[in-house]
């Protein structure tokens, strides 16, 4: 007995009767289930012992690690034209690629000014690697790949935020003096966008915050460089998943860009916990999601003041979110008596990227990726030990 | 005879003044000093008469060229110096008059390999002999397999040389011998042997990895580069694959069983070169982890380096990987870098030792990230289908629980990670484990630990079984015992306040200090008064309960914290009227040990 996949696509009529019909089937569906929010405790302060001593105390939870929860209130994503700050090239290279999610912890002595150093150290230990039992030397370009660390400038808008780390390996081809570009068989970013700024303040200075990793390519030299961030910066790597709040952020963010950006869809997968398993994809019209995306986020303006719209515009709150998946979830109830409550949200995907829960994401369109980054970030550092 | 004279005539002088406060007559000192002086002279004769010594004299006054063959003198001088040698082993002088002559090839070369056979050190062997024949193996055509012969031998006796700062001198000239192929892997062992920090240079990393290229993976270059990456991994890095076997082998068949014998003769226990502390940690767990972050990390050394302000100072530091005893750790104390991953200090004791003195706020940061990733990723970010991998986790619980005790306090981020646990903990998973690290955490500001600490407790409490009511008392109380102990050894005596160091953002004054362990003891007598109730007053509860309250009436007298703890009614009662007869005599004893134990029972009535 396999998998069964069904592919629902809708397109809802256009006008207010539809709406009002939203409304109330939203009011007449079953109710969410209690959304699990991790909760975590806020952190003690820790005393030193040795303050009769007089030596140094070992780190005090700083009140900067405070309750950890994802926020319940973000900005709207605005057309950020990135491509005014970054360069084309290095965007291009990680626009339309499929990424793999990694925390890391804080890195130690991480500079930004020795990416040279870095490359060859990186490209002895694959080397290295590569061979087991044969020594490399780092300072000559030996072995069959090349690594190259670069800074993409422009990627934060902060302070606090460390510059973006772009690692790239390639092979080394045996035919010189080629001319075209040669493809990275590997690449991977490390980056902060919009970090939790007490978090980032209470870190001592030798400590660079880079919480969100991305990788693409073989599972091999992946492993190998996580190694050998390990070995050299003392930090550590763990999966990152893309939780269920976090694809529902997404779903609403991207939405919500379809005024100045078309999304030409918007796709939910989700999985529905039955014998054989089933697997629902859901896929709403772009202008459709939005119709029912802005009745959503106006009413309750309209009845507050008038005035405001601008600056209440630019906030949206998690309450809106969940009402607009009651909206969505209620709709395939009314057609298909089937409540995605009972199911999970999987895949996430429109015209913008794609987000996946297992740790995967693809960010096809640069105007909005900064939005998206600042949750992913977000959630990286929701994973941290400390 | 003119120099015995003289020698003799200035002990006569010197004799007086030694018996100067001697109460003896002088016609006796004088015959005692005639005595003295015809003993001196006996030994000189014996000893200008000693076959051993005229052998050694020959070696030493030989001409160069003298034939080899057929001569007598040499056969029988060399059998002398063999049969000293095998029973009671050559002195220094002995051994370096041989060495010399063997080396230099005075009378050709077949001479040397049957001497070199037979230098066998008693005690010890002076590094100018060996320095001067490494001297010869440069100079002299000494043939291939005798060369061999003499770096074997230098292996063999190492530990016997009584210093080792000329060889390390020479450091260089005996790294240009690498280049010869048959005496690569031996030059190898013995560079091993003297190589420190300071004679690892770019050219002869590029010297080895040349080798390599051209002789491919030979196990003694690895060991030996790898030696080079452990004191400067900016040179060179590689990965020794875990299937090869770790040490260089061993070279000192033609010498080992005389030694043992000369050794076992004289009594004394030299440790032989044999084996070598190695710096490869071997791979125990064959089996590829699949949750490799309880793995600890191999301790290595810094690959980072910033650039040190006083360059002398950076080329002296000691990377802690190096050191194998607790002596050396001592020597260096001062100048030990910290490894690569700070993780790898809970991997051995010595390390361990170590870490109790670190001072360096970044270091204790970094390995409380990574104890605090592992702790995360094993047991609060798992899947929910995921096999539990209880065996691993409860060796690294077990580790991190002997290194807390051993350091005598907790990690911070064994205690954030504790307090996010306790909410999903269902109490049963690894739970003496869990409880003794809950047991370890430092005192709770008490705005915090109702909602951080006794919230969880209490839904845990009253939803288990007997067994982790009891573990959980056992548990606070044992947290109790090392508050009290902190603070009876923290507080300064002449001040009211304990005021600590203006790092943290909380002062914790002797009030606060008191308010938190009030909080405590609030919270047991709760717990205790509804547990019994719920277990019926069980005795094995009502034991660990009354612990805690023994604990407790020490706080003044023993600890000095100003503080009485009693009883609630919830307490008291059940033990008084226990049928149980051990309960009441606790009881009893609990409230004689109190200071106003009268006033108390007299609340109670």
């Amino acid at each position: 007995m396999g998998k069964r996949d069904v592919q629902i696509c809708f397109r809802f009529g256009s006008g207010t009767p539809d709406m009002e019909r939203h409304r109330s089937s939203g009011a007449r569906t079953p109710l969410n289930s209690a959304l699990v929010q991790r909760r975590s405790r806020s952190k003690s302060y820790r005393l030193s012992y040795r303050s009769c001593l007089g030596a140094a105390s070992r780190l005090g939870l700083t009140p900067a690690l405070t309750a950890r929860r994802l926020n319940t209130s973000r900005r709207a994503p605005k057309s950020h034209n990135i491509s005014e700050k970054v360069s084309v090239e290095q965007l291009a290279l990680l626009l339309k690629k499929e990424w793999k999610l990694s925390y890391v912890t804080p890195l130690y002595r991480f500079r930004h000014t020795q990416m040279r150093g870095y490359s060859r150290q990186l490209s002895a230990f694959i080397a290295a690697e590569k061979h087991q039992g044969l020594a490399v030397d780092v300072e000559a370009a030996q072995g069959s790949f090349r690594a190259s660390f670069s800074v993409i400038q422009g990627m934060t808008e902060t302070d606090d935020d460390a510059e973006t780390i772009l690692i790239q390996i390639h092979s080394k081809s045996s035919f010189p003096g080629q001319d075209e570009p040669q493809r990275a068989l590997w690449s991977g970013w490390l980056t902060c966008v919009y970090g939790n700024p007490e978090y980032l303040n209470s870190l001592p200075k030798d400590f660079t915050c880079l919480p969100l990793f991305c990788s693409s390519g073989s599972e091999v030299l992946t492993n190998a460089v996580k190694s050998w961030f390990q070995l050299t910066f003392d930090c550590c790597f763990g999966p990152l998943e893309i939780s269920h709040t976090s694809l529902q952020w997404l779903v609403a963010l991207w939405t919500n860009c379809h005024a100045e950006c078309n999304i030409q869809h918007l796709k939910m997968i989700w999985s529905v916990p039955v014998v054989p398993p089933l697997q629902i994809t859901y896929t709403v019209d772009g202008q459709d999601a939005w119709e029912l995306w802005n009745s959503l986020r106006r009413d309750p303006q309209e009845e507050g003041e008038g005035g405001k719209d601008e600056e209440a515009g630019s906030n949206i709150d998690i309450m809106e979110v969940e009402r607009f998946m009651q909206g969505l979830k209620g709709h395939f109830y009314r057609h298909f008596r089937l409540d995605l409550s009972a199911g999970s949200l999987k895949q996430v995907s429109t015209a913008l990227g794609l987000a996946k829960c297992n740790g995967r994401m693809k960010i096809s369109n640069s105007k909005y990726m900064i939005a998206t980054l600042t949750l992913l970030t977000e959630c990286a550092l929701l994973k941290m030990p400390m | 005879m003119a120099a015995n004279q003289s020698a003799s005539g200035s002990s006569d002088s010197e004799s007086p003044s030694l018996f100067d406060s001697s109460s003896q007559p002088a016609p006796n000192s004088r015959s005692f000093n005639r005595s003295v002086r015809v003993a001196e002279k006996e030994r000189r004769k014996n000893e200008a008469e000693d076959p051993f010594v005229l052998a050694l004299k020959f070696f030493s006054d030989v001409e160069a060229g003298t034939p080899a063959f057929g001569n007598d003198n040499l056969e029988r001088n060399l059998v002398l110096v063999e049969r000293v040698a095998y029973s009671k082993g050559l002195s220094p002088e002995a051994i370096s008059v041989m060495l010399e002559f063997a080396m230099s090839l005075r009378m050709g070369t077949s001479p040397c390999v049957r001497v070199l056979k037979c230098l066998v050190p008693a005690s010890v062997v002076p590094q100018e002999a060996v320095v001067r024949a490494m001297v010869w193996l440069g100079v002299c055509k000494i043939p291939a397999s005798t060369q061999v012969l003499f770096i074997k031998w230098v292996l063999t006796i190492f530990d016997m040389i009584d210093a080792k700062d000329q060889l390390r001198a020479i450091y260089g000239f005996i790294f240009s011998f690498v280049t010869e192929e048959y005496l690569c892997p031996f030059v190898c062992h013995l560079l091993y042997l003297l190589t420190r920090k300071e004679s690892v240079r770019h050219f002869r990393v590029q010297k080895l990895l040349e080798l390599q290229s051209k002789l491919g993976r030979q196990p003694f270059l690895l060991h030996l580069l790898s030696l080079y990456k452990v004191f400067c991994p900016e040179y060179v890095t590689l990965s020794i694959p875990s299937r090869m076997k770790s040490g260089f082998r061993n070279h000192n068949s033609p010498w080992k069983s005389a030694l043992i014998a000369v050794q076992r003769r004289n009594g004394s226990q030299i440790a032989s070169s044999a084996s070598l502390p190695s710096t490869i940690k071997d791979k125990t767990s064959s089996r590829k982890r699949k949750h490799y972050h309880l793995e600890l990390p191999v301790l290595c050394s810094q690959v980072n380096k910033q650039a040190q302000t006083e360059p002398s100072l950076g080329r002296k530091l000691v990377p802690l990987v190096q050191l194998s005893s607790f002596t050396q750790l001592l020597d260096h104390m001062h100048r030990i870098e910290l490894p690569a991953q700070m993780g790898s200090l809970l991997g051995s004791s010595l390390a361990l030792q170590y870490l109790d003195c670190v001072q360096d706020e970044f270091a204790l940061l970094r390995l409380n990230f990574w104890l605090g990733y592992a702790l995360h990723e094993e047991f609060l970010f798992c899947g929910d289908g995921r096999a539990s991998n209880s065996e691993e986790a409860l060796q690294f619980l077990d580790k991190l629980l002997s290194t807390q005790h051993f350091l005598q306090e907790s990690f911070s981020s064994t205690e954030v990670f504790l307090y996010k646990f306790l909410s999903v903990w269902d109490g049963s998973l690894l739970r003496p484990q869990i409880l003794s690290l809950l047991s370890n955490i430092p005192v709770v500001p008490s705005s915090q630990i109702g909602r951080l600490l006794f919230e969880p407790l209490m839904q845990l409490f009253f939803t288990s079984s007997l067994f982790f009511k009891c573990g959980l008392i056992e548990c606070l109380n044992s947290m109790l015992l090392k508050w009290l102990v902190w603070h009876s050894v923290y507080a300064l005596e002449d001040d009211l306040d304990i005021s600590l160091n203006s790092h943290t953002s909380v002062n914790m004054t002797l009030s606060g200090f008191k308010d938190s362990v009030m909080e405590l003891v609030h919270f047991v007598g709760r717990l205790a008064s509804v547990g019994l109730q719920l277990e019926g007053g069980h005795s094995l509860l009502l034991s660990f309960i009354l612990d805690f309250y023994e604990t407790g009436c020490d706080t003044f007298l023993k600890y000095g914290l100003p503080l009485i703890v009693m009883f609630p009614p919830g307490v008291f009662f059940p033990a008084l009227l226990s049928p149980d007869p051990v309960s009441v005599d606790r009881l009893a004893y609990i409230m004689y040990s109190l200071p106003l134990g009268g006033a108390v029972i007299c609340g109670y009535f």
